[in-house]
């Protein structure tokens, strides 16, 4: 009893709001800068080759990451707990879209944009953030409780819609990208090692049946069958992975310096501000600005799983898991497809790619995960993951 | 979202916080991966991802694509493309001091002149075709490959007709895109080779095919290192001709036959004298129902092939002399003459100009055809025109024996009334109307280039040439009105234009577009073109005087003109329609003979036009050839070419 009356006087004197946390914004904000700095060097040469403005496509990841950096604010500064009542019509709105996108025109073969005038938007980036508090609402209250299998498969079911959606864009790599996330959190919101190997079992043989239905484009599988056997295919894809690693390789420990990228600047690797804009870094910052990228990835993914350990509840606490399990598959899939180890797939680098939806989806995420920061509780042993 | 259920009374199961180290310890392990990649290639194999690069830039070249095959329209190869050793010249690989010794050594061994090599440098970017060479030579090259750097041996797609000189006009030829070809389509590449004439001109963009790639990777020094990704050609598309490959060579093979036949009667005649030995014929089989085009030749030909691996200039000028290379079908512009009365016949009964002297104002109405006119002009002189069979006399003609006969009397006579009826009027031009209506006067907007107009006259067009001063300025008169519906004068018509027009009357009034491509497909078989049938215009033509028109044409191969010619072509000869035509031969030039032939007559399938330039009289040597054509086409055993009776 001695020890409630503390806590109880603890949560009485200490009720100011907590300050940002510094580390995770700090790191988020080192790599939007240099994320830009390499767009710029990345695209400078072919725009100046083709006579357009060289600072083009700069000054629209600007005006991105302006746009991106508000959404951080304010949705770190709105109470994550509120967002528990909008998240079945936030869901609804998600899978719409993705119903409503694939009625729209091809581009590069794949049905994911809704053009807007001068805007495009890609909603299964902004999905990213509904699925996430879809699932941290589903699984939260099993977290006191252990997990039912009647709440395992409504997770699941919430989360196959999307993908499924998502597969029929097509677009192979964001699906990935929900999957991870999905299965991070399905962990995190105690699903038993019984249920988990079972769920696993069934999502082999279901991906073996798609596999055998050749539901894949074309483009895909040489894509991945590329990534397995990379001397069997010199042709696009595998070009692509080559010259990629061969830009980042040459880079060396120190790298060629600013502007120095001979790879970059001749075009060898493709899609440069985008998709392959951790190449820019390799060749051109070495091995120690590479380095530097993963570590302030890293230093997010830590500060995500210490909002997850010391969230107030689990519905925050999930959020966390969620946002940390984004962050690390995109940086996981994108930089080892720069480097050799993943198959091209198109997935952006969080924060550096070039490309709007992406960026303000990242930071919408981000920010979310922060309020749950800012509203964690102050008393020790109240933990959400203790 | 979920209803609390019996797991709410549940116990924890598991403890979260344990979890959560778990997740740490993936995510540090995913990261870890990352890092021990990215410090193997940056750090521990850096050296050599530097080395490599700094050692690379790529380097491209095109591969040409084989040209798409050409087929009748039975599928019967008539063009297509087979691999043969060509000498290139890489330049990326052939240091700069040795250019000039390589140039010398391949002037030598392929009997090429020097400055044609140093031009092909010139011109030719970084990689040059030097010449298409047989197999000796290319093992020659490669057995000196150490003293010529940059020089390789490839193998390269070329073109091959195998039918030969066959059909030749309408395949064209190929060879290396000219000054005005660049300059007219300049998205091409000027090193590949392109269609110059015919089919291979007007479809080579389906032709064509996609180029391919070879990437090499070079050092520093330009030297390859290995091939990187090679991006095979794909060959153009294959083309289906209208045309049918038997009747082709019926076709060629008549043409021979009537010069040879031409020849003959001129060596023969005793009471004629004649300029030239004949060398020049052009015939055409079209099917009246679509405009699709069976059969196109034109004397001389030449073999097609004989472009392909570069022609000398003499051989060139020698072809080009002899108008080997003119297409005479769509580009040799011709008198109608006598053939032209099927206009006047329309033109009669539709518009009602008969004869003033006629007996009965219509078809059945005669005239006094006994071989010459005599007609007043308005200042008190008087003309007297001698018709072709004067001194002898035929008596009275109607418009059907008029036709049969030839008579032009009858012709002149609606001529002359039209031109006393409506002289200075909008409808003085009735003739030459009902002529442009059906092809004649423009082209006829086949798929060959380089087609003729021909020529339609009228006022306006001798008031340009006055203007010029082409001709005296003595205005367009009655007479130049009744020589243009005899089709002299100036009246001009190709080979084509004239079976396009006889073509737009037996089948009822319409004009189609000819063509000579039925449809083109690509590598898979899917149809990317189809020709199909195309209404240029149709005919305002009284279903009777089509069918009165088609019974008056089998007069002339059984009672008339061509009786002689058409004597022995066995059965269903009532079936057989025609129309003689032989041009007035001038100070410089015999006339030439030309014949029209329809069958069936009841329901047209072929429309077939045989012109022999200066070759004498239609009805002695066209149209003997075309009884012949029209023999095989309706079965009938093909009897020999013997001159039929003289003619208009």
């Amino acid at each position: 009893m001695a020890t409630l009356a503390r806590t109880q006087a603890v949560v009485v004197t200490d009720r100011r709001r907590p300050g940002p946390d510094l580390f995770l914004t700090a790191a988020m904000v080192a790599l939007s800068g240099l994320g830009l700095l390499m767009v710029y060097t990345a695209s400078r040469p072919l725009l100046t080759l083709q006579g357009d403005d060289p600072q083009g496509l700069v000054r629209r990841q600007l005006i991105f990451v302006g746009i991106g950096l508000v959404c951080f604010v304010v949705s770190s500064v709105i109470d994550y707990r509120l967002l528990k009542t909008l998240v079945p019509a936030g869901y609804i709105i998600s899978v719409l879209a993705l119903v409503a996108v694939l009625f729209t025109s091809p581009v590069n073969g794949a049905r994911s944009w809704f053009q807007l005038g001068f805007v495009q938007i890609q909603p299964s980036e902004i999905g990213k953030v509904a699925i996430i508090l879809t699932l941290a609402a589903v699984l939260a209250p099993a977290h006191t409780r252990g997990l039912s299998w009647r709440r395992l498969l409504l997770a699941v079911l919430l989360a196959a819609i999307p993908m499924a959606l998502i597969f029929r864009q097509p677009d192979f790599g964001t699906m990935v990208v929900w999957g991870f996330i999905t299965l991070i959190m399905l962990y995190a919101g105690g699903t038993s090692i019984r249920q988990f190997l079972l769920l696993t079992a069934s999502a082999i043989a279901g991906g073996w049946a798609l596999f055998q239905a050749r539901v894949l484009a074309d483009y895909q599988m040489t894509r991945l069958t590329s990534f397995l056997d990379p001397t069997a295919d010199l042709q696009q894809a595998g070009w692509n992975r080559l010259q990629s690693e061969l830009a980042i390789g040459s880079g060396e420990l120190f790298g060629k310096g600013l502007f120095h990228g001979t790879q970059t600047e001749l075009s060898y690797v493709p899609s440069q501000p985008t998709d392959f804009i951790f190449t820019a870094v390799g060749e051109q910052l070495g091995f120690v600005g590479a380095g530097l990228v993963l570590v302030l990835f890293l230093v997010i993914v830590w500060r995500l799983l210490v909002i997850a350990a010391r969230a107030r509840d689990a519905f925050g606490g999930l959020i966390a898991v969620g946002v940390a399990a984004f962050i690390v598959v995109h940086t996981f899939v994108n930089v080892g497809m720069t480097i050799g180890i993943m198959p091209v797939t198109g997935l952006p680098l969080p924060f550096m790619s070039y490309g709007g939806s992406f960026y303000v989806t990242t930071a919408i995420a981000l920010g979310l995960a922060h309020s749950v920061w800012r509203r964690r509780t102050p008393v020790p042993g109240n933990r959400f993951l203790d | 979202m979920v209803t609390p259920s019996a797991e709410e009374t549940r116990p924890r199961t598991s403890r979260p916080g344990w979890r959560l180290v778990m997740l740490t310890g993936l995510f540090l392990i995913m990261f870890f991966l990352l890092f021990t990649r990215l410090w193997f290639i940056q750090v521990a194999a850096g050296k050599t991802y530097q080395t490599q690069a700094s050692r690379q830039t790529v380097y491209q070249v095109s591969t040409q694509a084989p040209r798409g095959e050409i087929r009748d329209r039975e599928g019967r190869l008539l063009a297509t493309s087979r691999f043969v050793p060509a000498i290139l010249v890489d330049r990326k690989q052939l240091p700069t001091d040795r250019v000039e010794d390589v140039q010398q050594q391949l002037s030598t061994m392929l009997d090429i002149p020097p400055d044609e090599i140093a031009d092909a440098f010139e011109t030719g970017g970084p990689r040059i075709t030097i010449a298409e060479v047989d197999a000796e030579t290319a093992y020659r090259v490669m057995e000196r490959r150490r003293q010529l750097p940059g020089v390789v041996v490839e193998l390269v797609p070329a073109r091959v007709y195998p039918e030969g000189d066959v059909l030749a006009h309408v395949l064209g030829h190929i060879g290396r895109p000219s000054e005005e070809d660049v300059a007219e389509r300049p998205d091409i590449d000027p090193n590949v080779i392109i269609g110059k004439a015919g089919v291979e001109r007007t479809y080579d963009e389906f032709l064509q095919g996609d180029q391919g790639t070879v990437s090499y990777r070079i050092n520093a020094r330009n030297q390859v290192i290995r091939e990187l990704r090679e991006l095979p050609p794909t060959q153009g598309d294959t083309i289906y001709l209208t045309i049918d490959l038997e009747i082709q060579r019926e076709l060629e093979e008549v043409l021979e036959g009537v010069i040879d036949l031409s020849n003959e009667v001129k060596a023969t005649a005793e009471d004629e004298y004649f300029l030239h030995t004949t060398e020049r014929a052009a015939g055409i089989v079209l099917d009246p129902k679509t405009g699709e085009v069976l059969a196109m030749a034109s004397y001389p030909d030449f073999d097609p092939s004989v472009f392909v691996g570069g022609l000398s200039q003499n051989e060139f000028e020698g072809l080009n002399e002899s108008q080997a290379f003119n297409n005479l079908v769509i580009q040799g512009e011709y008198a109608p003459a006598s053939t032209f009365k099927a206009v006047g016949y329309v033109t009669a009964l539709e518009e009602q100009m008969w004869p003033e002297d006629v007996t009965i104002p219509g078809p059945d109405g005669t005239v006094e055809c006994d071989g010459r006119i005599e007609f007043p002009f308005g200042d008190g002189s008087q003309e007297v025109l001698y018709d072709w069979y004067y001194p002898d006399a035929y008596g009275s003609l109607d418009l059907h024996t008029s036709l049969a006969r030839s008579c032009n009397i009858y012709f002149w006579k609606v001529a002359l009334r039209i031109w006393r009826d409506y002289k200075g009027t909008e409808r003085e031009n009735l003739l030459q109307d009902w002529a442009r209506e059906m092809g004649f006067g423009s082209t006829s907007g086949i798929d060959l280039p380089f087609e003729h107009d021909g020529l339609v006259p009228d006022r306006a067009l001798f008031e340009d040439l006055a203007a010029e001063g082409v001709i005296r300025n003595t205005g367009w008169q009655g007479g130049d009105l009744m020589n243009m519906a005899v089709g002299q004068g100036f009246m001009l018509s190709t080979p084509l234009q004239l079976a396009n027009a006889y073509a737009s009357i037996v089948n009822g009034g319409v004009v189609w577009k000819p063509h000579v491509v039925q449809a083109i497909r690509d590598a898979s078989g899917t149809e990317v073109l189809s020709n199909d049938a195309e209404v240029v215009r149709r005919l305002d033509i009284d279903p009777a005087t089509v069918s009165m028109f088609r019974q008056d044409l089998t007069l002339i191969p059984s009672i008339g003109t061509a009786r002689g010619a058409f004597a022995d072509f066995g059965p269903g000869l009532e079936q057989v329609g025609g129309k003689t035509g032989t041009t007035k031969g001038t100070d410089t030039r015999d006339p030439t003979a030309l014949f029209v032939g329809v069958a069936p007559v009841d329901d047209p399938r072929y429309v077939v036009v045989l012109v022999v330039e200066e070759g004498g009289n239609g009805g002695r040597v066209a149209a003997p050839g075309v009884r012949r054509i029209l023999q095989s086409l309706v079965g009938n055993i093909p009897t020999e070419l013997v001159p039929g009776e003289e003619s208009d």
